[in-house]
Parts: C-alpha cells; structure tokens; sequence
C-alpha cells in the first residue's frame, strides 16, 4: 500500500521552522572545526546512510518514481523553498530555483560555510547508493541542478569543483 | 538536502553521532559553540540587551514558528515558560526517533550557558514526554522557585495530570546553567 506520504518522518505542522537552516549550518562549521573536511563527509554520509535509511529503502522499492515522490513532498516542507521536480524515465532532475536554505541564511545575515552546498552531493548519494542510484549536482549558492539516476560504472564520478561555494 | 521540516530528528541524530566520536564533553561542547554562540547568536544578543524583555520576544517568535503549544508568564523579577507539547520532543515521540538517551538536556545545554552570560540561572524541570517548565531569574536573586500555579495559575504544566507519570522519571535543576547540574 502507498505511504499517505513519501516523507520517513512526519509533524503536525506543514512546513519546518525556518530558523533551523541557522542550526543546520552551525552544526556543518562545528564538525568542520573538529573533524576536518573529511569528518564533515563522515557525518553526511552517515546522515545519508543511517538517518534517511527509510527514504533509501523507498527508493529502492520504487525506483525513480519513488525518488520524484519524496523531493516534492520535502520542498513543500521546507520555507520558501522554490523547486522544479522533472521526473523522467532515466532519471529525476531537482530544478533548484530559490535554494531555502541560503535564501534563509542570507536574510538572517548568516556566515555561509563555503563547502555548505557540498552536503546536498554528499547526504543524497548515500542516500541513494543502496537503492543502485546516484547523484550529480551542479550549481550551489541560492540555485542549482540535482539529477538522480541509475547507478552506472561509466558514469563520470562527481566533480565536486561544479558545486558552487556558498556565500553570503 | 537536509531540511528543517524535520530537524529535531536529524538534530537529535546529530547529538549520538557527536557523543560516540567524542563523548559527553564534545556534545556539551556543540551544544554552547554550535547552538548558543553560532546559531541561536540572535536569541542571546536579544537577551543579553533587554533581559526578560528580550527573553519575550525571543520566545514569543521562536516557539510560534516551531508551532509549540505553550505559555509564558513575565514580572519584572523572572520570566516563565510552560511547555506544554514540545514541538521539538512530540515530533521525536511521534516518530518513534530515539537515538539519544535524553534529548531534552539540548535545551539547557545551550540555553544554561547563554543565560549565564547575560546573568540570570534557572530553575527547571522536564518529565521527558514533551512537557516542561523554566522559571528564569537573575543570578543575584535568590527567590525559589514558585510553587505549582503560583506564578502561571492554571497554566502551570504542573497541575497536568499527566505531568508525573513516574515513568521516565523528571529531571530537576535548581539554580542551573548547564545540563550537568542535575539534581536528579
């Protein structure tokens, strides 16, 4: 039977307390401080793999459909929040218009951590690795283009230098 | 991308990943450097201008975006909050999310420090199900706190029937600025 929504984890209200997005970066530049560039990958990867273990598990049960399903429930979750989800046959691609979250950050006057937009690539392709999906990202800084598809051994790896450093 | 539609639960997450790498002092750690100094840096520069003004203003806006069903209660001399449904809790118990051995410590982790700066200390108390209360005072104050429905009358979470089950038990601070200072 199909979940009454694609997201793991449900709340009483229909979109998140935009403040958090403060959180969320301080916790980024404190793992950094600590942990390195490394420990920073360590933790989103284990965001990924561990925390949004149902969302990967979705995934794998429905394919590409269940990818689309889950990124337009999350962006109408999140605060202003302006993205275009094109599913396709071959892949879903996140049309990320008004990124929330540096939106949110630059209008509280926020210390961006430059490698923020990098844990997009990071959370998302261990999400996806137990499903036999992966993930490309382009763009960052306010806007940018995620495409989730097959997992493919010719498929170029990432190029994390077409992931934008974010800035205020 | 990590959202804040559901933050409490990667946030919670957050404070067993950090622990088991670093133990509780790298946990306190992220809760005063992370949280009070860097994220929530409005809420104490607000407080630390304006005292239990700033504390209204920075609890009526906060708990209102996080959809909390609360209450408050301001003299000139203390300044109260009733938490009534947690937001931040009730999403964790409704999603069955329990990474943490007592998540509730957060609040007073960066909050303890904060107001410790700005000179108030804090007498609290939370039952671990979503219900709590805070009575803020100035550190030179030496008034206890006040008894239940005392000071928030009927909205005192004390008076909640359900507000002491036994089970889990509540943790009590008395005059405290960090979570470590437990009285029980």
């Amino acid at each position: 039977m199909k979940s009454p929504t694609p997201l793991p984890y449900t709340d009483t209200k229909a979109v998140g307390a935009a403040d958090f997005y403060f959180a969320i970066n301080a916790t980024f530049r404190f793992i950094l401080k600590k942990f390195g560039e490394e420990g920073l990958r360590q933790y989103w990867g284990g965001l990924g793999s561990r925390y949004f273990a149902p969302v990967s598990a979705a995934w794998r049960a429905r394919g590409l459909e269940g990818v689309a399903e889950y990124w337009k429930a999350f962006f109408a979750a999140e605060p202003d929040a302006q993205v275009e989800v094109q599913p396709g046959t071959d892949c879903v691609t996140l049309n990320v218009k008004v990124c929330p979250a540096i939106h949110h950050l630059r209008k509280g006057q926020r210390e961006i951590l430059p490698c923020f937009c990098q844990h997009c690539y990071f959370i998302s392709e261990a999400m996806a690795q137990p499903a036999n999906l992966t993930v490309r990202v382009e763009g960052g800084n306010g806007s940018c283009r995620q495409i989730f598809l097959r997992r493919d051994p010719n498929l170029p790896a990432q190029d994390l230098a077409r992931i934008k450093e974010a800035t205020c | 991308m990590l959202g804040v539609f559901d933050f409490c639960g990667h946030y919670e997450w957050t404070f067993s990943w950090l622990e088991e790498r670093g133990g509780r002092a790298l946990l306190l750690a992220y809760w005063d450097e992370a949280i009070h100094r860097d994220s929530q840096r409005h809420a104490s520069e607000l407080i630390e201008a304006k005292g239990i003004e700033g504390m209204k203003e920075y609890w009526g806006h906060t708990l209102a975006q996080e959809g909390a069903g609360y209450a408050t209660t301001a003299t000139e001399k203390v300044f109260r909050i009733d938490m009534h449904e947690c937001p931040s809790k009730g999403f964790l118990l409704r999603n069955k999310l329990e990474q943490h051995h007592d998540y509730c410590d957060h609040c007073i982790g960066w909050i303890g420090p904060m107001l410790k700066h700005s000179g108030f200390t804090i007498d609290h108390q939370h039952n671990h199900c979503g219900q709590c209360w805070w009575e803020i005072r100035t550190n030179t104050d030496p008034s206890p706190p006040s008894a239940p429905g005392g000071l928030a009358k009927e909205s005192d979470v004390r008076l909640r029937p359900d507000w002491n089950s036994g089970e889990p038990s509540i943790d009590t601070f008395s005059r405290a600025n960090h979570p470590d200072k437990k009285d029980t």
